[in-house]
């Protein structure tokens, strides 16, 4: 189980005791995003947080499984879920899609098994006859962002820091799901504050702008290019017009949408833009010192050397 | 307590412009209390819609505080203590008011609604005519048959879910949030005798289902739980469980995408891509259209050179046939 942060009988810091999560890493930091995968391991191995990965758990679907039907979405991610609920420990995601998509899974089945019994039944019905755990509701599903901020604390991050990013104007994307999917998330939907408070932590500069509570587009990326093109040009171009030397992400799906094809989004736009697109963990690794090569940062199709340049890498 | 209203105010062919008011009031007014207060005692001028202000006619939808809600439905104590926690001793909390989005200003904060009338109107919102033709008495549903059709009547069409609607900002075709909540609405009720045409229209292009880019700003705002977003994914659901993947590539990406979680757990990328966008080799255009990507990912070390299933594969796969028998 989780601990609160706790202040050290012997020092004078926050030091938190140990934390422990059951990894989810998902299928896009396993693939086109390795680096996160990497970055997250690098973050939490500095921070002294224990992972241990899921190793039998499967893809959440992305939302496309609830297009098929609900029962598909809950079935598959209650047993997600209840692999992390056998080691007595909560799910941690690193990506805000599969945090909405498994958080509100979640919230759903812990609402079914007391207002709506025959559903919760059926759902573990299911997973019991395929000789899975049954789904108990008995752990919580976390994003990695809301582990740090709220498990984790910023001032014991602040106590880690030992490379302050100061003058780097960093520029959140939320990702849809992260704010939106669950009933009661982290942050308030509207107006989310993890992100920025995450950049004041790590001494970077907070960039306000429109773009960072919306969507990248991705979805529509395979079959409607320039409408998901356009969307994510919208945001890239607020983000820097607000005087962003970077945008930070807690999902890998729009890391995929606002680096891999930010060359593709140029076009469809017509204009150049060339700003460097950060995975969250990435950027907390490097304030506590990890190489940025550790954190693959060298293997974005958007070059992330003006970045590394403003903190003096 | 006093507030100050920053309202952003348009005449029509003007450049939007931003204006301040100070309110005195009290807490659990509505912003439309306070609107109604400048209106009638400090500036005529201003121009927003109203009528019901109990939530019931959705006339006074507008931008509060960055989402489309009804400002009879918020009220000032719970708007300053949301967005304004900060406040230095003598600071007044400000409160911004814009109207709608993705709809033309006709004057300050009344929008021009034409065009989301025309897209719900583009769905045929009505029973179909052939099933109204009853003979004798009325029409019977079962309490079960109208239940399915109490959320979505729960929708007064305030326009808030289409004004926050990411992709009607970038597809003036895309019909919204409103426009298909009501399609589902018409495909779940029993006496509509059009099911199949209309989910064939639903289905074209990206003006139905599928240019919902599932941003989840409708369910998020809509100020009376309908969920369109959720109401979107039933519609796509029937589609999908009567077209094959060769329908279209929107169609092949879901299809596919329970395939290969089926196959191996979690996605191999780089098939997910040869499959859905190259259709397996038979979309040459498509398959070319992922050379570029996969070229600067090879260069930049990116490219997913292996994959590896996941450990509880075949565990994950007779789960999903399970289900999925069990809704034949």
């Amino acid at each position: 189980m989780t601990v609160s942060p706790v202040l050290s009988a012997t020092q004078n810091l926050f030091i938190p005791q140990k934390l422990q999560y059951a990894y989810f890493p998902g299928c896009v930091a396993q693939g086109a995003c390795r680096e996160l995968d990497q970055s997250t391991k690098a973050l939490t191995r500095a921070l002294g947080i224990d992972l241990i990965e899921l190793k039998k758990a499967s893809c959440c679907g992305s939302g496309t499984f609830k297009e098929d039907s609900q029962l598909l979405e809950d079935a598959v991610n209650a047993r997600n879920i209840a692999l992390a609920e056998q080691l007595g420990l909560p799910l941690l995601t690193h990506c805000s899609t599969c945090q909405g998509v498994i958080g509100h899974v979640d919230e759903r089945l812990k609402t079914a098994k007391t207002e709506n019994p025959a559903y919760f039944d059926q759902v573990n019905g299911f997973l019991t006859q395929q000789s899975c755990s049954p789904y108990q509701g008995s752990t919580d599903v976390k994003h990695i962002l809301w582990a740090l901020v709220g498990d984790y604390g910023l001032e014991a991050i602040a106590a880690k820091v030992t490379k302050k990013l100061s003058g780097l104007r960093c520029a959140a994307f939320y990702g849809c799901y992260l704010l939106r999917s669950q009933t009661n998330g982290f942050d308030d939907p509207v107006n989310p504050q993890s992100m920025e408070n995450i950049f004041k932590t790590v001494g970077a500069d907070v960039v306000m702008y429109d773009g960072r509570t919306q969507c990248c587009g991705w979805p529509l990326s395979s079959y409607a290019s320039d409408q998901s093109f356009t969307m994510a040009g919208g945001h890239l171009q607020s983000a820097l017009a607000a005087g962003a030397d970077c945008i930070v992400t807690p999902c890998p799906l729009c890391h995929m949408q606002l680096d891999s094809r930010q060359s593709e989004i140029e076009k469809v736009i017509g204009q150049p833009l060339g700003l460097p697109i950060l995975h969250l963990p990435q950027l907390v690794a490097l304030a506590l010192g990890v190489s940025p090569k550790e954190l693959g940062l060298d293997r974005h199709l958007v070059s992330t050397r003006s970045v590394l340049e403003k903190i003096g890498l | 307590m006093q507030v100050q209203f920053q309202i952003l105010r348009q005449h029509p062919g003007e450049s939007p412009r931003i204006e301040h008011y100070v309110v005195e009031t009290e807490p659990g007014n509505s912003i439309l209390d306070c609107l109604n207060q400048i209106k009638w005692s400090q500036d005529g001028s201003l121009t927003y819609r109203r009528n019901c202000r109990n939530m019931i006619c959705g006339s006074c939808a507008m931008r509060i505080n960055g989402r489309s809600t009804l400002a009879c439905k918020e009220n000032v104590g719970q708007e300053v203590a949301r967005f304004c926690p900060d406040l230095k001793p003598g600071e007044l909390p400000t409160l911004t008011i814009a109207p709608l989005n993705n709809l033309p200003v006709l004057k300050d904060l009344v929008v021009d609604m034409k065009p989301f009338w025309g897209k719900l109107d583009a769905v045929q919102p009505y029973i179909s005519s052939a099933a109204r033709q009853v003979p004798e008495r009325e029409f019977l549903q079962t309490p079960e048959e109208r239940s399915r059709l109490n959320q979505v009547g729960n929708c007064i069409m305030c326009g808030a879910c289409y004004s926050e609607c990411n992709a009607a900002t970038v597809n003036s075709d895309f019909v919204g949030p409103h426009a298909l909540a009501k399609a589902y609405r018409m495909v779940a009720d029993n006496r509509d005798g059009e099911t199949e045409s209309r989910l064939e229209k639903y289905n074209e292009g990206t003006d139905g289902v599928w240019g919902c880019t599932r941003c989840g700003q409708c369910n998020s705002v809509c100020p009376t739980e309908v969920f369109p977003l959720d109401q979107i994914s039933k519609v796509k659901g029937e589609i999908l469980a009567r077209v094959d993947d060769q329908k279209s590539r929107a169609v092949r990406h879901r299809k596919q995408l329970i395939e290969l979680v089926k196959e191996s757990g979690w996605i191999d990328e780089r098939k997910f891509g040869v499959n859905v966008v190259g259709n397996k080799g038979r979309d040459l255009a498509g398959m070319a259209s992922l050379a570029p990507l996969g070229w600067r990912m090879l260069t930049k070390g990116k490219f997913p050179m292996g994959f590896e299933a996941s450990e509880g594969a075949s565990e994950v796969r007779s789960l999903i046939e399970a289900v999925q028998d069990s809704q034949k």
